[in-house]
């Protein structure tokens, strides 16, 4: 069955085109990727993130569940911030990136499209396991999540809640009130752009909240947004789509997301990271910028002198450098910044450059904006 | 269906159209393929002088997102390709039946032509 959000028939009005994406129908563009794109990147986008899942998790032992369970020690997470992390299998292996958001004595945790019910069912089984009085529950689809992005967001936001923005941190999170429906507010997103994102229940309430932000923003030029966009936004900030980067199972050490683990404390998957942690011989994230034309897919071939050496995980070309980019894994000898790498595109190899993420600089529309739309 | 399809025109169900003028038979993709695609980004030429059969791979177009193939409605010689799409591929979004054509082949069999759909028929698809 195709899941949607209770938002769509708003969408079908503003003209989406629609994909399937994890088993959920979600607009993939209204007007054009790349004009979406431009208008996260200059002014604001309004993001329908629905499929994204919800999961409480409660109870006296709480905190210990997702330090056991992620690579991060979430008693050092104080009430009111979100965090980045990632649930790892016993091999090391990543399950899920997701965010979780510490809200007085619970935690909500947003795991990736599709994935409620494999990390709702993983947290309750390692609970049981090792006797801890917490309890994981999948509330996605009485949640609708949506995202405000783009250097436009806060002035918009700001127009319909009481709650001072400036007071909200990055990667903050509390409870306020949007256009008079109380939302659960956060400091975060998956643009690389001054944003944040909402999660609202019953869903019933959430048209009020995307029409009004519509209208708020309607002076700086706001647009819905497709997760055509979403994905070429996320690209230039090499972010992680955890369906591609992760496919296959992959280490937050292959994942170059090593910053994300807290060492000093006991995880699961902690065992297999310590063992890989002492080899060098495995691939890591390595972002890729042509230096000639051709678009880098996924599962592109990296090669180097007629070598495989590596494989794109996610590419595309950027619509803010108007080249080619890509990331993929590379073995550790072969990925030094500068060095040239060939992405096999249709059996050709198009040559590209290792380059330090992100692809696209902060604030790249006010200090490098060279494209006219 | 409310794109553009010229009278005058040959089509194919994958969304091609050939322009067949004396011996020489000019592709490219519909208004309906552009809009589809939207932003085309890059596009992927033959060599001239390469030989193709009817339903080879003929170009490849790429939008940001998708990568679409464009097969040859008729078998032939390539004898000239739009250069200028190299730089702006962007052409055919706008003019997809006049600027932002893709490749020029001389025909072996004209009849070939013939067993292509007309405007009234691609328009009911």
């Amino acid at each position: 069955m195709v899941l949607r959000s209770p938002l769509y028939e708003n969408q079908v009005k503003l003209g989406a085109k629609f994909t399937e994406f994890a088993g959920f129908e979600m607009p993939i563009q209204y007007s054009s990727i790349r004009e979406e794109h431009f208008v996260v990147r200059k002014k604001v986008g309004l993001f329908d993130v629905s499929h994204m899942s919800n999961v409480w998790i409660t109870g006296s032992d709480a905190a210990k569940l997702i330090s056991l369970t992620t690579v991060e020690d979430a008693s050092r997470v104080e009430d009111g911030k979100s965090q980045y992390t990632a649930i790892l299998r016993e091999n090391g292996t990543i399950i899920d990136d997701t965010i979780f958001m510490h809200l007085n004595e619970k935690f909500m945790m947003i795991p990736n499209a599709g994935m409620n019910q494999i990390v709702t069912k993983w947290l309750n089984e390692q609970a049981k396991k090792h006797h801890l009085k917490a309890k994981a529950e999948d509330v996605s689809r009485e949640y609708v999540i949506l995202a405000i992005q783009g250097p436009k967001s806060k002035e918009t936001l700001q127009k319909l809640t009481q709650t001072d923005l400036d007071m909200v941190k990055f990667f903050g999170c509390q409870v306020v009130k949007v256009a008079d429906v109380e939302c659960i507010l956060s400091h975060t997103g998956y643009t690389g752009e001054l944003g944040f994102e909402l999660q609202i229940t019953p869903t019933k309430k959430a048209a009020v909240v995307f029409d009004a932000l519509l209208s708020a923003g309607d002076e700086f030029g706001i647009q819905p947004i497709g997760l055509g966009a979403r994905d070429t936004l996320r690209l230039e900030k090499a972010f992680m789509l955890a369906g591609n980067e992760f496919e296959g199972g992959r280490t937050p050490l292959e994942a170059t997301l090593g910053w994300t683990i807290f060492w000093d404390h006991e995880f699961i998957g902690k065992e297999a990271l310590l063992k890989q942690k002492e080899q060098e011989t495995y691939q890591r994230m390595t972002c890729l910028e042509c230096v000639e034309k051709g678009i880098p897919r996924h599962k592109c071939e990296i090669q180097k002198d007629g070598t495989v050496v590596g494989i794109v995980t996610s590419g595309t070309l950027s619509p803010c450098l108007n080249i080619g980019i890509a990331m993929g894994y590379v073995m550790p000898d072969k990925r030094e910044v500068g060095s040239i790498l060939d992405i096999m595109v249709r059996d050709k190899p198009v040559k590209a450059k290792v380059m330090k993420p992100p692809f696209v600089p902060k604030d790249w529309a006010q200090k490098y904006e060279r494209i006219a739309t | 269906m409310t794109h553009d399809v010229r009278d005058g025109l040959k089509y194919t169900k994958t969304h091609e159209w050939v322009k067949l003028t004396g011996a020489k038979a000019k592709i490219g993709i519909t208004d309906h393929a552009q809009e589809e695609l939207t932003d085309i980004v890059f596009v992927e030429l033959p060599t001239v002088g390469k030989e193709v059969k009817k339903g080879d791979e003929l170009c490849v177009v790429e939008s940001v997102k998708s990568v679409s193939e464009v097969y040859t409605p008729v078998s032939g010689k390539v004898v000239a390709v739009n250069t200028k799409l190299d730089d702006s591929p962007e052409i055919i979004n706008g003019s997809p039946y006049d600027d932002g054509w893709l490749v020029e082949i001389e025909v072996k069999d004209k009849s070939e032509v013939n067993t292509l759909l007309d405007a009234a028929a691609y328009k009911k698809l």
